[in-house]
């Protein structure tokens, strides 16, 4: 009896102790915040904002650095490249571990690095680092594999130059070896036959930032590189922090926990709560996501009729999906080329809305709803025309617009089932049309001005083509453009493949092209100034500037 | 033998009655009772309220708005506001009880039907069956259920089917063990050795006779299983792993919270919110006030 | 004698169930579509070479009998395998993840089970006053708020509109805080979270000490004790309360398993970094190392918290006969 006595006084001793605590500390808490944010701005502390789903849970160098939001932004700032893309309006390729470079025959490529550039443990940067980092890391993860930063010869000619071969010949107006971090051979070199077993824990890169502190999937926090080679960025203190939703993130904004969102800006429908507020400006860029349908080729269902792809096509009223998902901020798409730029083909047959147009294509091609049920059958099967739309439940407007696509395609007598899924099983059907997974599917990606590699996703699936290419589309002639532009160099003969590859796509409608939202960013200016945008915003992938150009305010 | 079978649809006219009349008296008394009023009254709203959605809803719960209709505030045409598609959050509402009151009666169905085989079987038979029967469900029981139904969910895929499957799968143990242990006493109660005695089929024993007896005791569980089925559907479709083509008030929720537009559109939240709780607390007093009645002594004490 | 046996009994059942659940947990995320291997790259043009490498590294490649036995050799050894989408061991991932979950369910039902004890004890006592229906209809109506709805509630006003709270995480981040203040700051972001879990489980916790007080109050030693004229306090505290306390002791127990299973709802709607968070990721990941390994964890410690439970049941209550606790 004794026991339960002492057992029941003991929890209750406990709770009320800890009842206390946390009361404390809630009322300590508070005092807490406001004194923090009066320290933070002596620091020069550059505050940004990403969402648990963008967040990092490791340092490996795998295909976080590119699939991760917040890996896009961590893994520029720390590692340097051999050269950046740099910010609107020319994204001129910009010298960085690289002073210069040349080449005779756009294969065999000579880089000269500059000298006095050291990791951030001191150890200086040299041609072995950047041999290593091409021979291994391009071999430990398909993400890193791109057809200009595949060898067959890589040579050390001296401590600050290097020579390699690529197996294909690089064409266009950037040096290969493309947005590749260069690694610490010294460090790596145990792991040299499986990078992802080393946990990377230290980070130690050549960038401008270094890191501090990780917390997987909660925050990073960079001090600036006072040994760097180059300019220093204004901000002593950079910290990727993580919140459970956009919405937490976007009132972090507004109460001045974080100066910048962390990637594609906010939702259409949280600008209103942005307008006129004290300190914060609205930047509005165009955008660097297109947004499209893949239709599954691999399917043996009316969805390869030609014909039912262009119904289709002409029965989206992307207008009204864009004033009601995107509010406005959004314009249509055509190709994987954005319209300004000069390798956007101007001649591209446009599928503008019309409802009885498409009604009429399908009437043609035979599809009548011999069942009376409201949806067209297919003249051969008999079969009604149903299809299965996929999506990833993460892409809240994609979401939405496939709400707005089954709507539409229900008046002209196509019935969809929405397949909502979350992000990764998303992925593994999209990338998989051989395995039926879906008819139609909704994509996007971030081409960017520099985006040789969107075209594979065209290149024919018995071609190579396997992987990116989410359709089971198959053509000949266009891999042939294809090989030929990645190759040339000469700006017209570039441009002429582009021109034709546009074209065949759009007469073959593998990819039916949806539209490119804005990016809408709402940035503190009472901390920092000099925020930098490009296509795509302030932060993205093709744009650390802001991270590198912010100065604290006055 | 005819003499037995004339003996035996008597017996059966008299046990209809008497049953008749139980039945009579449970509605009484479940109306006496203060929760149980207001259990009842609740729920009797929302099966009204899922039946006649067609006929409450102002615009279909799909169909989305223009431009001007997004996240517009509760007025004269959108009694609860809109979304941010422009669909009208009321009649979204209103045909959420459908997924709600479905997924609630025909797992519990499915459950209470699975729990009392089980059940049934194991306490009657005993022995071997019955040790690993009980085993199989202390192992089910033993199982994290959420986690469980997350997986279950994501790996069969978001379908409204799917989730009564999946709740059911964890909930049937715990029918069963109640089942059993009361079939446990009951099969050696007077009235199942009579019968035996004239030789009745153990499938009569257990079904005709001992299952009856068993039957209030189903009703509480049902009632428990429709909450906990509620419950799950909500969290479920909450995490994203609910039906996409069907509108339930835990996608909603998922949609709201995701929008990122929570604080600037409560009139999209609350109402989901609301009519969960609405509900599950109904069917909560509904089956407080169903266990105090099944208490020995209730009935007498209330003079029936 | 007699308690030794009961002991083993009990043990050898726990024992049982926890190798189905290991063999069940292998086999439940084989037959589940969806190929891990593949996920592992979210590029799409990883060759075949390199996920048969994978495939090697990860022992897939093996068939489902050599695959488990490498489970079973690895699970003998205590080693929980690799995790496929953090690339790291097993226990490591559960580990830096399992003490926040701890931290946050340990608080919220300490306080749950005190709340819940008292209020239910007072409804026990006065059973049938105003005061009885007032704390049962509460506490039913706080049982029946799933914890997500609670939690996007409770985050709603008190994170967003009254801004008192912060929105989600555990910890300012980048703060630098160490020792008190950290510890403050960590209790600052968990009011939330925890009070969404407490809000739920006190109605339970209400609901089971009342129902348990009103039986113990029926019995023969409280009539006794009335009748020799104790003062009605004492009555409470020294006979009434501490035989009600039992089933709630037996509660607390098992709540305490199935409540780290169940805290995905608050970790989701907090964005609190724990172990339910991960279970989900986990999920969506395929990775089923990671997830045998969580299910594992949440098994053994439903198992061992029964087994303890049934323990503590026979030393302080004598009145068990051990052979027929199986009922």
């Amino acid at each position: 009896m004794e026991i339960k006595k002492s057992l029941f006084s003991r929890i209750l001793i406990t709770v009320l102790v800890l009842v206390f605590v946390s009361a404390a500390a809630f009322a300590g808490g508070q005092k807490e915040g406001s004194a923090t944010q009066t320290s933070k701005a002596v620091d020069a502390r550059f505050n940004v904002g990403f969402t648990t789903d963008q967040a990092l849970s490791t340092l490996i160098p795998d295909e976080s650095w590119q699939y991760m939001e917040m890996g896009c932004i961590f893994w520029p700032l720390v590692y340097d490249q051999l050269w950046i893309m740099g910010p609107a309006p020319d994204y001129k390729p910009i010298p960085m571990l690289a002073e210069s470079w040349e080449t005779k025959d756009n294969q065999t490529w000579t880089f000269h690095l500059r000298k006095n550039a050291k990791f951030h443990d001191g150890t200086p940067v040299t041609a072995e680092d950047v041999a290593f980092t091409l021979k291994y890391l391009p071999a430990s993860d398909p993400a890193w594999e791109y057809e200009d930063t595949d060898c067959d010869d890589i040579q050390v000619i001296d401590d600050h130059t290097i020579q390699f071969t690529l197996t294909a010949k690089h064409g266009g107006d950037y040096p290969p070896v493309f947005w590749t971090p260069i690694l610490p051979k010294h460090i790596w070199e145990p792991y040299k036959d499986d990078m992802h077993s080393y946990d990377n824990a230290g980070a130690v890169g050549s960038g401008p930032f270094k890191l501090k502190e990780f917390k997987a999937d909660q925050y990073i926090w960079l001090e600036r590189n006072e040994d760097y080679w180059g300019n220093k960025p204004g901000a002593q203190t950079v910290v990727l922090k993580t919140y459970g939703s956009a919405e937490a993130r976007n009132l972090a904004l507004k109460k001045g926990e974080i100066d910048m969102i962390g990637y594609n800006g906010i939702d259409p429908l949280s600008l209103s709560s942005f307008k006129d507020t004290q300190n914060i400006e609205v930047k509005i860029d165009p955008g660097i996501t297109i947004d499209w349908l893949s239709f599954n080729l691999h399917k043996e269902n009316a969805i390869t009729d030609i014909n039912v792809r262009k119904a289709i096509m002409y029965g989206i009223d992307i207008d009204r999906i864009i004033s009601i998902a995107y509010l406005g901020y959004a314009e249509p798409a055509d190709s994987f080329m954005y319209k300004e730029l000069p390798d956007h083909n101007p001649d591209l047959p446009q599928f503008t809305y019309n409802i009885e147009k498409a009604k009429a294509i399908l009437a043609e091609a035979g599809y009548r709803d011999t069942d009376a049920d409201g949806t067209l059958n297919d003249p051969e099967t008999g079969e009604n025309l149903v299809f299965e739309l996929l999506g990833p439940s993460d892409w809240t407007q994609e979401v939405k617009m496939i709400t707005l696509i089954k709507e539409q395609m229900s008046d002209i007598g196509i019935s969809i089932k929405p397949k909502i899924v979350d992000l990764d099983t998303f992925y593994e059907f999209w990338y998989a049309p051989e395995e039926d997974g879906f008819d139609i599917s909704i994509g996007n990606e971030e081409p960017g001005p520099h985006a040789d590699w969107i075209w594979e996703f065209a290149r024919s699936w018995d071609n190579g083509g396997e992987g990116w290419n989410c359709a089971y589309y198959n053509n000949a002639q266009f891999d042939e453009y294809l090989d030929d532009m990645a190759e040339q160099s000469d700006r017209g003969a570039r441009k002429a493949d582009l021109f034709k590859m546009q074209e065949i796509l759009a007469d073959d409608l593998p990819y039916g092209f949806l539209l490119r939202w804005k990016s809408i960013n709402p940035v503190r200016t009472d901390r920092f100034t000099g925020y930098t945008s490009t296509m795509g915003g302030v932060s993205t992938w093709i744009n650390p500037w802001s991270y590198f150009n912010v100065k604290p305010a006055e | 033998m005819s003499n037995t079978k004339a003996e035996l649809s008597i017996n059966k006219k008299r046990k209809q009655k008497i049953r008749n009349q139980k039945i009579k008296d449970f509605l009484y008394l479940l109306i006496d009772h203060k929760m149980g009023k207001i259990g009842v009254g609740i729920i009797v709203i929302f099966l009204f309220v899922a039946l006649a959605a067609p006929l409450l809803r102002t615009v279909s719960p799909h169909q989305s708005g223009n431009a001007s209709e997004i996240l517009i505030p509760p007025n004269s045409q959108f009694i609860l506001g809109t979304d941010d598609l422009g669909r009208d959050v009321w009649s979204q509402v209103l045909y959420g009880s459908r997924v709600s009151l479905l997924i609630g009666f025909v797992s519990a169905l499915a459950t209470v039907v699975t729990g009392t085989l089980v059940g049934i079987i194991a306490g009657f038979y005993g022995g071997i069956l019955e040790e690993v029967l009980m085993r199989i469900v202390d192992f089910f029981m033993m199982l994290p259920a959420l986690p469980l139904m997350i997986v279950l969910a994501a790996v069969l895929g978001p379908n409204i089917w799917n989730i009564i499957f999946v709740v059911t799968l964890i909930s049937w143990p715990t029918t069963a063990r109640v089942v059993r242990s009361q079939v446990l006493s009951l099969k050696e109660r007077p009235f199942v050795e009579a019968s035996r005695c004239i030789g009745a089929k153990n499938s009569f024993l257990m079904f005709g006779e001992i299952f009856p007896n068993v039957v209030p005791i189903l009703f509480a569980e049902a009632v428990i299983m429709i909450t906990e089925a509620i419950y799950a559907e909500a969290v479920l479709s909450f995490l994203g792993l609910g039906d996409p083509v069907r509108m339930s008030w835990g996608s909603m929720l998922h949609f709201a919270f995701d929008s990122g537009t929570m604080a600037r559109a409560p009139w999209w939240v609350l109402p989901p919110i609301v009519s969960i709780i609405l509900l599950i607390i109904g069917f909560s007093f509904l089956g407080t006030a169903v266990s105090d009645i099944l208490k020995p002594g209730y009935k007498e004490k209330k003079g029936l | 004698m007699k308690t030794l046996q009961f002991i083993l009994k009990k043990l050898t059942g726990a024992l049982i169930t926890i190798v189905a659940i290991a063999i069940a947990n292998f086999a439940i995320f084989r037959i589940a579509p969806g190929d891990p291997i593949r996920m592992m790259f979210k590029d799409p043009r990883v060759s075949t070479e390199q996920l048969q490498a994978m495939r090697v590294k990860f022992g897939l490649d093996k068939s489902i009998g050599g695959q488990f036995i490498d489970y079973v050799k690895q699970l003998l050894h205590g080693n929980l395998g690799f995790s496929f989408w953090q690339k790291r061991p097993v226990a490591d991932v559960i580990g830096d993840r399992i003490g926040q979950t701890l931290i946050l369910v340990v608080t919220a039902l300490v306080i749950a089970t005190t709340l819940g004890i008292i209020l239910g004890a007072i409804s026990g006592w006065r059973n049938g006053s105003k005061t009885d229906r007032t704390i049962l209809s509460l506490s039913l109506v706080l049982y029946s708020i799933p914890t997500f709805a609670m939690g996007i509630l409770l985050l709603l006003v008190f994170g967003f509109i009254l801004l008192l709270f912060p929105l989600g995480g555990i910890t300012t981040p980048a703060s630098g805080f160490t020792g008190f203040m950290y510890l403050k700051d960590v209790l600052w972001h968990m009011v939330l979270p925890a009070f969404s879990i407490v809000l739920w489980y006190v109605g339970e916790y209400i609901l089971l000490t009342r129902s348990s007080m009103v039986e113990v109050m029926d019995q023969d030693y409280i009539v006794t004790a009335r009748s020799k004229g104790l003062r009605e306090s004492v009555i409470l505290r020294k006979h009434a309360l501490r035989n009600a306390l039992l089933p709630v002791v037996t509660l607390s127990g098992v709540n305490f398993a199935f409540a780290i299973a169940g805290v995905i709802e608050a970790e989701t709607v907090f964005s609190w970094p724990g172990i339910g968070r991960l279970t989900y990721d986990a999920v969506m990941k395929r990775d089923y190392p990671l997830l045998q390994g969580i299910f594992l964890l949440f098994a053994v410690s439903v198992v061992v918290a029964n087994f303890i439970v049934d323990l503590i049941y026979t030393r302080i209550d004598p009145r068990i006969k051990t052979g027929a606790a199986h009922e």
